[in-house]
């Protein structure tokens, strides 16, 4: 999964992105409304946090501009500001949700994990696949009810795969959403992650359309 | 209820209503009252008239009279040609016909009647003494039998107040005692009858020597005169119902305005300011009154405005460096990390609590200023070295980039607190050193005026746009977010530098130009010249003192 982070405050960015990378998201920053909504609007993240009180250009005016060019990303607003009217008028202007500052990493962490598991369609946190259960919860993968140890790119990979059940799941999408802006995108880096899968989980869980990318049939 | 300003009005209304109607109705009512009078004095008069006239006939012509005394009565008949001729055929018939009915007339011991002249013997008017007409005719009689309610009748006296005749209507009457005039001219007197005010009589003095009174009884007038009393009354009354509904009316619909007002206020509250009251007619009181109120709602809903948004910008500052806290902890806490990590989240949470310390400094100060304590020292001393001590303080951040600080003031005196003084001039270098370019310059002088004493901070910066510039002096406000945010400034500096000169009675002004650079001028009231030279001569004696 991969997040854009758009927030003023040097220390809170480099906090929330580390936290998120150790959860296995790819992490992008912004430190600005600007360079915030370019990115936004280059990359398909899978949600962007986007922080209100920003300069040059302010959370909303970001978000409006976001949803005027039909990018439908979930956003979670972080803020300072806890009015009523406030939270209104962010989630009235197309926000997702709303998280006030200071706030806990692991609610954040949740948040984003609901965010996405919405937008994908898929509301339950836990998906079963014949004999293969992704807790997106706790973030575990057990095959008959034994627990699996994955790292997190395998297993942000799988779900990300089981999310799209059904679907096919190109490589350059692969590449978007699970990998951030600095990571050298070697071309069998995802091949590695599918074989170590496969290895762990089960050889028939996910099939391999040549030249073209990866599924998981529903 | 009942002390409501309409209640009052409306009482007030309806006495002064009812005043009025009062006097009014009691002012026609006793001229009418007054106009009947006369019309009855009129008729009685008449009657007096008539009755002379009839009486004339009767009477035995004066010997060697003079003719005045015939004529005088006549002139009466002429006054009243139709009195005259009905009495006169009246009498005709009575002198004629009736005469055997005497038995009646008993008061009249002389008959025939005694004819005497003056007692002088001078020749002059007649007098009768005695005298008696005789039986009165009966049809003269029956004149003076009306119903109780409108009794006629007449009673004559002579000269020396002996009853001559009278009719058998009139009651007893005593003799009124009238002086007539010397001259023996004849006086008339109207009355009511002593001691009965429901009679009116009239008293013919003097004529031939005679007093006549003919009297009635006015109960008829009198209960005419209630009957028209009571339609008045009642008209009054009516009237009286009307003007008070008519008054309620007006004064609900005066009062109707003050009611929409009183609506509006009362549905103005902390939460919703906006509300403001109907204004239709600016030129009225009422209209007056709801502009004020306006204006006063417009500064609340702004002076609230700004409070909210003022504690709005307070705790998004200090939720900031709350939220590093946090986070870093939170993270650090999250897995083991080495020492190496620890350290450097214990340094940032330091940074970050060290930033929340000088925030509410700053905040605390501000509220001390805004609450009016500021406990301000009042001490005399020079700008010059205070200056020097500031820019020495920020030569360190100066030379990180290579900025050149141009110092050179001259002896200034003022009086205030030095370590607030010297706040505000750290804030405006560290300021001119923080937003200027790399290499540039800052200047700091010192002038006087004739009762101000002026320092000004110049830098070479880039500037600050025109509509910018008027709001750095607003709390939190920053021109340059990102800059500032990276300075770790909360955008309070200069607005303390404003309360902190403001409270030692001076004033701060910027100007600027976008490319060239900014000036910042404090200008603070100067101190009094002897003060000074004899606060240095002290220390100069001081330190003569200390070098023996």
């Amino acid at each position: 999964m991969r997040v854009l982070v758009v927030e003023d405050e040097p220390d809170v960015i480099r906090a929330v992105a580390m936290y998120l990378r150790e959860e296995g998201y790819s992490v992008d920053t912004a430190d600005n409304g600007e360079d915030g909504l370019f990115k936004g609007v280059t990359w398909d993240y899978d949600a962007i946090l986007l922080d209100v009180m920003l300069p040059r250009r302010d959370g909303w005016s970001v978000l409006s501009e976001l949803r005027r060019q039909n990018k439908t990303t979930p956003v979670l607003m972080l803020t300072a500001r806890d009015t009523v009217k406030d939270r209104v008028r962010g989630l009235d202007t197309g926000a997702d949700d709303y998280l006030i500052k200071p706030f806990e990493l692991s609610e954040l962490a949740a948040r984003l994990r609901a965010l996405i598991r919405r937008s994908a369609g898929k509301s339950q946190p836990i998906i079963e696949i014949g004999n293969v259960t992704i807790d997106m919860t706790s973030r575990t993968v057990s095959v008959d009810g034994t627990a699996v140890a994955l790292t997190a790119k395998e297993y942000c990979l799988l779900e990300f795969l089981a999310i799209h059940r059904g679907e096919l799941v190109t490589r350059t999408k692969i590449y978007d959403h699970l990998f951030d802006e600095y990571d050298a995108s070697l071309s069998n880096l995802v091949d590695v992650y599918v074989s170590n899968i496969r290895r762990k989980v089960g050889r028939e869980l996910i099939t391999t359309r040549r030249g073209m990318g990866y599924i998981i049939d529903s | 209820m009942f002390k409501s300003l309409r209640w009052r009005l409306q009482v007030w209304h309806a006495i002064v209503l009812l005043i009025v109607l009062t006097s009014f109705g009691g002012i026609v009512h006793s001229l009418h009252w007054q106009t009947r009078l006369q019309q009855v004095d009129a008729e009685l008069d008449r009657t007096a008239g008539v009755v002379m006239s009839q009486l004339r006939r009767l009477l035995p012509r004066p010997p060697g009279g003079r003719p005045g005394g015939g004529r005088r009565p006549r002139r009466t008949d002429e006054a009243n040609p139709e009195a005259d001729t009905g009495a006169r055929s009246d009498a005709n018939t009575a002198a004629t016909t009736s005469r055997p009915d005497s038995s009646r007339n008993e008061p009249n011991p002389a008959n025939p009647a005694a004819l005497s002249s003056d007692q002088s013997g001078r020749p002059g008017p007649p007098r009768y003494d005695r005298f008696d007409p005789g039986p009165l005719p009966e049809e003269f009689q029956q004149l003076f039998h009306g119903d109780e309610e409108s009794r006629l009748y007449f009673v004559i006296w002579g000269g020396n107040g002996d009853l001559l005749q009278k009719s058998d209507s009139a009651p007893e009457i005593s003799y009124p005692n009238l002086h007539v005039g010397r001259e023996g001219l004849p006086i008339r007197l109207v009355r009511s009858r002593p001691g009965d005010q429901a009679y009116r009589e009239v008293i013919h003095a003097g004529m031939f020597d005679m007093n006549i009174l003919v009297g009635r009884s006015l109960e008829k007038d009198l209960a005419a005169h209630h009957r028209s009393g009571l339609l008045l009354a009642g008209a009054g009354l009516v009237i009286l119902a009307a003007g008070v509904l008519g008054g309620g009316w007006l004064s609900s619909r005066a009062i109707l305005p003050i009611a929409e007002m009183t609506a509006t206020a009362e549905s103005i509250s902390a939460l919703d300011l906006s509300k403001r009251i109907n204004v239709k007619e600016t030129d009225s009181e009422l209209g007056k009154l709801a502009t004020v109120l306006n204006q006063t709602f417009d500064r609340l809903q702004s002076a609230f405005e700004r409070q909210s948004q003022f504690t709005a910008d307070a705790s998004h500052e200090l939720r900031t460096p709350l939220s590093v806290i946090s986070t870093h902890t939170e993270l650090a806490l999250s897995r083991p990390r080495s020492n190496e990590d620890y350290r450097g989240a214990i340094e940032t949470c330091r940074r970050a609590s060290q930033r929340m310390k000088s925030l509410i400094d700053s905040l605390l100060l501000l509220a001390r200023f805004d609450s009016g304590t500021p406990s301000l020292k009042q001490d005399l001393f020079d700008l010059k070295p205070l200056l020097e001590d500031c820019a020495e303080l920020v030569d360190q951040l100066a030379a990180e980039r290579r900025i050149r600080i141009e110092c050179d003031p001259d002896s200034c005196y003022v009086r205030g607190d030095w370590d607030r003084i010297s706040q505000v001039v750290t804030n405006l270098l560290t300021n001119a050193i923080r937003y200027n370019i790399e290499g540039g310059r800052v200047c700091v002088t010192t002038r006087t005026e004739a009762e101000t004493a002026i320092l000004s901070v110049t830098d070479t910066g880039v500037g600050i746009a025109a509509d910018q510039l008027s709001r750095i002096f607003d709390r939190f406000y920053q021109v340059d977010k990102a800059r500032s945010r990276a300075e770790g400034s909360s955008g309070l500096g200069l607005s303390i530098c404003k309360t902190i000169v403001e409270a030692h009675g001076g004033t701060i002004v910027a100007t600027s130009k976008v490319g060239v650079g900014t000036t910042l001028e404090v200008r603070l009231p100067r101190a009094i010249e002897s003060v000074t030279t004899a606060g240095t001569k002290s220390n100069e004696i001081d330190k003569e003192l200390l070098l023996k």
